[in-house]
């Protein structure tokens, strides 16, 4: 066991930190801001460019297609630098589309993607979720219809959140109608300019926004379609698979800031960092924020090691998440009515950080599989509980 | 960062995990809970055979020379199998506040000793008013001629009635942290020793001392300079005391697990129950931040870098995540798991003991606290 980062790793690290601290503007920070940290707006491409052209953002992927060929635990690890200065860090593209591309796809797609990815040109868009399927996933409905040199797509998704800045679609399609659940499904790429593609927002108690996306006789180039057709679910779960993590270290951020504020903040005549329950509860943020880490960097172990996390993702996921809503009511808590003061307003602590916090990390438990979900994957592949 | 046991802790922890599945079943446990000493020669001799008691002290006084970490992942394998008797006294309050306090020729007796599974030690530091601080620490040790006279009453000392040797935490001056350690013989005249009864039934004595006589020659370390000494080593027997939990909390998740396979209800398994089914994953949640935030205090100590920050936020943790995991099995177990016959309730027993050894969560996120600047 070691629980160091090795010298050459810490190097690399510093680079990216100094960076970020050189490169990182108000502009950027507030643009990151009102998108909810996702990838795909002006400042956050600029940003994201140069970033992406030092390898850092697949720093993990072989050379030939932009990465420098690192371990899963750099990757990591610059992912956690990311959040910390809360600059974009949900990205499609780089950490969801092109891991699948480069383990599914053909080599014209390889060829054709990676690249760019890579170097952070091009966004994607998340399109798996429907009216009609949150989580469960198999009960998709939107059509793709084989039309010889073409797909001609018709449907609806909803809460796919890069839409509004994204370039392309990564979309999840129905291909065969008739076949078993979890047969039908195929993965396609669509270009989000293509005609007869209608984006509307969806505006989050969050404040940031994502979207609904109506498909009415969408042509998609045949060459669009990610590996082989209807083979679309199993992609998904794989890509969840390595996929699947949280570096919760945005909302660790807001952990510091609250133990200075305690620090500096007198109460009834006395400095609220020495009340024993304010005391107890930060400390116990921080052994959370501990304990989340090595979930988190046994996932990169599992990887440079071989191994495909499994119900560890979903144990991480979970864990982060539920510590974010811990880690925002404790703060909320700390600050009082103060918490309450938006951004701008007269009096706000913490330039207002706690209240929109708050109110994001509602979320966290529900996106990208919901903590039940969670729970039962832990349960049937984890535990291997029985299924009937 | 690397997550795996090396090939030798691999090998520690599956010779471990044969001798004990053979060595140490329920029903020896449950004889040993009833016993008045808590273990016999022969398995104390067995295991002193596999090198354990010298584990990890250096090999100049017969120890094997591993790293506390090695000794961790030996004790999870204990904590899995309720290993009975003296081992944690001896080799982690003991032997490595001798470790850390003695001078040459004491830890060359006392340890070689010890490694060769011939003295049994423990450590005496709570008292009636006793918490973890220094101020706690009431009994006098009065310096007369070349010799101390030890008075006062010690609480919740593990073993002290099967120990050769007992370290003493005494007061020698009135500032503070004025405090000594010693070496006392526990068969000296005036050490009187009652066993209390205890919820896990693991031995906990009160010892009196009525002026003792300890020569000058038994003082451990310096006379009044003890406190960081007893702070560390109680800091590595917390860590010490999570890594048994960790072992409690793999063997209370499969009694668990197994169950929700085998028991039908409403013609279903009850592990088809969603219900069920998240009461295990929390557990094995549990289970697993647990073991992480343990293995990265020990690794800590056995690096030598500072671990008070870890090895603090590892006894918080892990004192409350076992407590509730085994509770969680317990309700997974339904009416069986609280039937004395049933194995799961000398987990129960010992995971409120091992909560509440060594400093409880509260306790504990205090010292993070602390330790994150507050
Ligand atoms: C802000 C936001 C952004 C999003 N971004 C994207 C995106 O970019 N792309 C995309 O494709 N999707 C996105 N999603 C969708 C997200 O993944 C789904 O909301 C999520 O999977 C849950 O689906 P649902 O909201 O339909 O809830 P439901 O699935 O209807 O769940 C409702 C409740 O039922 C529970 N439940 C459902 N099934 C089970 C079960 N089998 N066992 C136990 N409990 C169950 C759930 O846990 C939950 O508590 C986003 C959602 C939000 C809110």
């Amino acid at each position: 066991m070691e629980f160091s980062f090795s010298p050459e790793e810490q190097k690399l690290l510093e680079e990216v930190r100094a960076f970020i601290k050189a490169e990182t503007t108000d502009a950027l920070l507030a643009e990151s801001e009102e998108l909810g940290h996702i990838y795909g707006g002006k400042e956050g491409r600029k940003f994201i460019k140069k970033f992406a052209s030092h390898g850092w953002l697949t720093p993990n992927w072989p050379a030939e297609y932009g990465g420098l060929g690192t371990s899963a635990t750099v990757a990591f690890a610059i992912r956690e630098e990311m959040a910390r200065a809360a600059v974009p860090l949900i990205f499609v593209a780089a950490h969801m589309a092109g891991p699948t591309i480069m383990h599914f796809g053909s080599q014209e797609m390889k060829d054709k993607w990676l690249l760019p990815i890579a170097r952070g040109e091009v966004e994607f868009c998340l399109g798996y979720t429907e009216p009609q399927a949150g989580s469960d996933l198999a009960a998709l409905r939107i059509r793709a219809v084989d039309k010889g040199d073409y797909f001609l797509l018709n449907g609806q998704k909803m809460f796919n959140t890069h839409a509004h800045v994204a370039d392309y679609h990564w979309l999840g399609t129905i291909t065969d109608p008739d076949a078993k659940k979890y047969r039908g499904m195929s993965l396609m790429i669509v270009d989000l300019k293509s005609p007869g593609i209608d984006i509307r927002p969806m505006v989050t108690m969050a404040g940031w926004q994502t979207n609904e996306v109506f498909y009415e006789d969408v042509k998609v180039p045949k060459e669009n379609l990610v590996g082989e057709l209807n083979a679309g679910f199993f992609y998904v779960m794989h890509a969840l698979d390595y996929e699947r993590m949280f570096p919760l270290a945005i909302y660790a951020r807001l952990v510091d800031e609250v133990i200075e504020y305690a620090r500096n903040t007198t109460v009834d005549g006395e400095p609220l960092a020495r009340n024993p329950v304010v005391r107890q509860k930060l400390a116990q943020l921080k052994i959370e924020i501990a304990a989340n880490r090595h979930l988190y960097y046994r996932l990169a172990h599992m990887l440079d090691h071989g191994q495909v996390p499994n119900y560890q993702a979903s144990m991480q996921k979970l864990f982060a998440t539920e510590t974010v809503q811990h880690i925002t009511n404790t703060a909320m808590e700390v600050l009082g009515m103060f918490g309450l003061l938006k951004k701008g307003s007269k009096w706000a602590v913490l330039a207002g950080n706690t209240e929109r916090y708050y109110r994001t990390s509602v979320v966290e438990t529900i996106y990208a599989g919901t903590s039940e979900i969670q729970r039962n994957i832990i349960a049937l592949r984890g535990l291997e509980l029985p299924r009937k | 960062m690397n997550y795996d046991l090396n090939e030798e802790q691999k090998m520690i922890k599956e010779s471990a995990h044969r001798f004990l599945a053979e060595a140490c079943s329920s029903d020896f446990v449950r004889e040993m809970i009833e016993d008045e000493k808590g273990f016999t020669p022969e398995f104390w001799g067995k295991m002193a055979e596999l090198g354990w008691m010298g584990l990890p002290f250096p090999e100049e006084v017969g120890g094997a020379g591993m790293t506390f970490l090695d000794l961790a992942i030996l004790l999870t394998e204990m904590g899995y199998y309720c290993v009975p008797g003296p081992f944690f006294s001896t080799v982690v309050l003991g032997g490595l506040t001798v470790l850390e306090a003695g001078n040459d020729e004491q830890k060359s007796r006392i340890l070689s000793e010890v490694a060769a599974g011939k003295r049994i030690l423990t450590l005496a530091w709570l008292e009636e008013g006793g918490t973890w601080s220094p101020e706690g620490i009431r009994l006098r040790a009065e310096s007369r001629d070349d010799q101390f006279l030890l008075s006062g009453t010690k609480l919740f000392v593990p073993d002290a009635h099967v120990a050769d040797t007992i370290v003493v935490a005494a007061r020698t001056g009135d500032a503070p942290d004025e405090i000594s350690l010693f070496e006392v013989d526990a068969n000296a005249p005036g050490v009187d020793i009652t066993l209390l009864d205890t919820l896990a039934g693991d031995k906990l004595c009160e010892v009196v001392f009525n002026n003792v006589k300890i020569p000058g020659a038994n003082l451990l370390g310096k006379e009044g300079g003890a406190w960081p000494v007893l702070n560390n080593t109680l800091l590595k027997a917390a860590v010490g005391k999570a890594a048994e939990m960790d072992g409690g909390s793999q063997k209370a998740l499969e009694f668990a697990v197994g169950y929700t396979k085998e028991r039908v209800q409403f013609d279903k398994l009850i592990g088809t129950y969603q219900a069920i089914q998240h009461h295990c994953a929390n557990m094995l949640m549990y289970a697993d931040t647990g073991h992480f935030l343990m293995a990265h205090a020990a690794w800590k100590i056995a690096e030598g870098l500072p671990f008070e920050e870890e090895a603090s936020m590892c006894k918080a943790w892990v004192s409350e995540a076992h407590r509730k995991l085994v509770a969680l099995a317990h309700q997974v177990l339904g009416g069986v798991g609280f039937m004395e016959e049933h194995d799961l309730q000398l987990y129960f027993r010992r995971a409120k003991t091992a909560e509440v050894a060594f400093g409880d969560a509260t306790f504990h996120r205090e010292r993070v606290a602390q330790a994150v600047g507050l």
